[in-house]
């Protein structure tokens, strides 16, 4: 009986010229999603890769040098997209993915392509993402907004239960026919998360689970659509309020709820900060200042500890303990205001994240950024993953200062290049599985289902009053 | 007391909708093999006393039974014993005839073989070389046949209409009479609600006329000669409803 419903569902949809065309280009446009967003980040991966030999090729032709000199040439690092990133770019092309890595400096990352592209980028980018997020919710709206409300109007419904049909049952139907077509237009981008699961195994955890996702989201589409058909007198009725909703959910919501957290959370500008770290730097000391309290006091402890009263008398070089101490104290703070920064801006996700109660697209963007590696959180462990790089590797360039430079006639002297080329390169490492699964997937999970369980305890009691009065 | 015989029993009915009372003490029988034809003005109670047969009206009060069923207390086993056939036929315009007929068929948890499908379409006469067409460029006379066919292939013993013959030409409606006459032949009880007096008085064997919820009078075919005084039933029920 339920299949008996659903064919004669998509004899309507298939057998109405309208609809099908609607389907098709659908179809299309996520094909084509799909086909760009992966040509783009694989020339992404490509031209960051070629960027990244680049800059290691440059870095260990470097001739022979003084180690403060290695410090202030610098090295360029660049963050690889996930395999899963063509799906969702997330904020990448917002945040940048360049870090230049500098003694005395902690540089913020570089090279948006937001920064470096047209301002249309900012109206969306055509990702499978967009599509399935945005797009194809409005037409699985459009494709059921008459699914039951229509029947009413024609008095299909009423001669549908005068045949003794349960109206749980004819609610059933629908559903399922719906839900089917719900998958079935995310059918390519499934398809397309099915080959990155198969042919990257690193993330075909993630791949499966962003599947996952997207097929719940869009059967609660599915089902929204329906119920909302179901419950309204006239199919016009019905497509303004799931229009309404639309709007609401995916374009009101999503956009509003980070101007909201911006206002109840507001960040520092990159301009107020640098203010900020600069004045505290001047309250830090001057390790150039002979008569700097701090400085003083490191220099006579330096002295004590080696049992000497002149820095000539060192058995290391003292300028390149003052270099080592100098770094601590800028990277201490310069790590304090990061951490801060990244504080105030996990409050504002929260804020977002709390809207995602009214807009389950919310709460689908959290986990799809996350498992495509391209949400806040990767990019905030790109940059603490290069801060901790850069200040490892400044200290290792300050200690061969240190041991390896002669206190007499330092600026003079150069060090073998074989010193700092062999040290090993940074490699951005992505959170594992778990972790995201635990901070992302999991809530959005719990959201989305918390949506479809209301769904169903809406369907329960439209079904009995289909079946009772036949509206 | 329900007579466990009819088939289409309505007792005592009454039933207030936004503070009016729209059905008072109804009392409708009709018993297999008998058409009933139920008249009355606009806002007599007629839609309202077929949609309580078809349980998608609860009376207040009194009981209503199809085929011995309560309908209150088992709506679906009484829907299972009647076929409706609503003013505008609302069968699926994007399906053909067989479609259509299939599709109700599956619903209703009927066998829906093409043997009983076209056998049912030869019974209600519907020309073959239109079984295959969609719906869409059906006339209503057309449309009316495919949800009789409905009806014969369900093989249910009792049948509602709502205003069966409003927008049928004469030759579709004498054709449609004849097939109500072959149904009722076959032993199926047929209740209709009309506002068409001497299309009633044609085919039906019992005429009530509701009036403000209540039947005014009945009255029954006679066995010979004219089946009914249409002229004396016509200032009958306007006397009524002018002393009402």
């Amino acid at each position: 009986m339920i299949a008996a419903i659903v064919r004669t569902e998509w004899r309507a949809i298939l057998r109405n010229q309208v609809a099908r065309a609607a389907g098709i280009l659908m179809l299309a446009l996520t094909l084509a999603a799909i086909v760009v967003s992966h040509e783009r980040v694989s020339s992404v991966n490509a031209e960051r890769a070629r960027f990244q030999a680049g800059a290691d090729a440059q870095w260990k032709a470097q001739p022979d040098r003084h180690p403060h000199r290695v410090v202030h040439y610098g090295h360029y690092v660049f963050r690889p997209l996930s395999p899963l990133a063509f799906f969702d770019f997330g904020v990448d092309p917002f945040t940048g993915h360049t870090l230049f890595l500098e003694g005395h400096r902690q540089n913020s990352a570089n090279f948006s392509d937001a920064g470096q592209s047209s301002v249309l980028l900012r109206f969306g980018q055509l990702t499978p993402a967009f599509v399935l997020q945005v797009l194809t919710p409005l037409l699985i709206a459009f494709l059921a907004f008459g699914s039951v409300a229509r029947e009413r109007e024609r008095g299909q419904l009423r001669l549908q239960l005068t045949q003794g049909v349960r109206g749980g049952t004819l609610l059933a139907g629908k559903l399922l026919a719906h839900g089917a077509i719900a998958l079935l237009l995310g059918a390519p981008a499934f398809l397309a998360l099915g080959a990155i699961a198969i042919l990257h195994g690193a993330v075909a955890l993630e791949a499966l689970t962003m599947l996952a996702a997207y097929a719940l989201y869009l059967l609660l589409w599915a089902v929204l659509a329906v119920l909302v058909s179901s419950s309204l007198p006239r199919a016009r009725d019905a497509l303004l309020a799931l229009v309404g909703i639309w709007i609401v959910t995916t374009i009101l919501l999503p956009r509003l709820s980070p101007d909201l957290a911006m206002r109840a959370v507001s960040l520092p500008t990159r301009i107020e900060t640098e203010a900020a770290i600069h004045a505290r730097l001047k309250a830090l000391g001057d390790s150039h200042d002979p008569d700097d309290p701090y400085f003083s006091r490191f220099r006579q402890k330096v002295l004590d500890q080696y049992g000497v009263s002149r820095v000539e008398d060192l058995p290391v070089n003292y300028g390149g303990l003052v270099m080592q101490e100098g770094e601590r104290l800028t990277s201490a703070l310069f790590d304090e205001f990061m951490r801060a920064d990244y504080a105030r801006q996990l409050e504002q996700r929260g804020i977002v994240h709390g809207a995602a109660i009214a807009s389950p697209l919310i709460a689908l963007r959290r986990l799809s950024t996350a498992l495509a590696g391209a949400d806040l959180d990767s990019h905030t462990r790109f940059l603490f993953e290069g801060e901790r790089y850069r200040y490892r590797f400044i200290q290792a360039l300050n200690s061969l200062h240190a041991t390896e430079v002669k206190h007499e006639g330092d600026r003079d002297q150069r060090i073998s290049s074989s010193h700092y080329t062999e040290t090993p390169r940074f490699a951005y490492t992505p959170p594992s599985y778990r972790d995201v699964a635990a901070r992302h997937a999991g809530p959005a999970f719990l959201l989305i289902a918390g949506w479809l369980l209301a769904l169903g305890v809406a369907a329960r009691y439209l079904a009995h009053r289909l079946e009772r009065s036949g509206k | 007391m329900i007579h466990p015989a009819a088939a289409l029993e309505a007792r005592a009915l009454n039933l207030a909708y936004q503070g009016k009372q729209v059905l008072r003490d109804l009392d409708i029988r009709v018993e297999r093999g008998q058409i009933y034809a139920l008249l009355g003005g606009n806002g007599a109670g007629k839609t309202t006393t077929l949609n309580c047969f078809l349980g998608f009206a609860r009376p207040d009060s009194g009981q209503v039974r199809v085929c011995g069923i309560d309908v209150g207390a088992d709506l679906l086993a009484a829907r299972a014993q009647l076929a409706y056939v609503p003013e505008n036929v609302a069968l699926y315009e994007h399906l053909d005839a067989r479609e259509n007929i299939d599709y109700f068929l599956r619903l209703a948890g009927s066998a829906a073989t093409r043997e009983n499908v076209d056998s049912a379409l030869r019974a209600v006469r519907l020309p073959e070389s239109a079984w295959a067409r969609r719906l869409a460029g059906y006339s209503k006379g057309m449309r009316q046949k495919v949800a009789i066919a409905l009806a014969v292939a369900r093989a249910v013993p009792v049948l509602l209409l709502d205003e069966p013959t409003s927008g049928l030409d004469p030759h579709a409606t004498s054709e449609f009479n004849a097939l109500l006459q072959d149904l009722r032949a076959g032993g199926a009880a047929i209740f209709m609600v009309t506002h068409d007096l001497l299309g009633a008085a044609e085919v039906a064997d019992r005429i009530g006329f509701l009036d403000h919820g209540h039947i005014a009078f009945e009255a029954a075919a006679a066995a010979s000669g004219e089946r009914f005084d249409v002229r004396g039933l016509y200032r009958r029920y306007a006397g009524a409803k002018e002393a009402a």
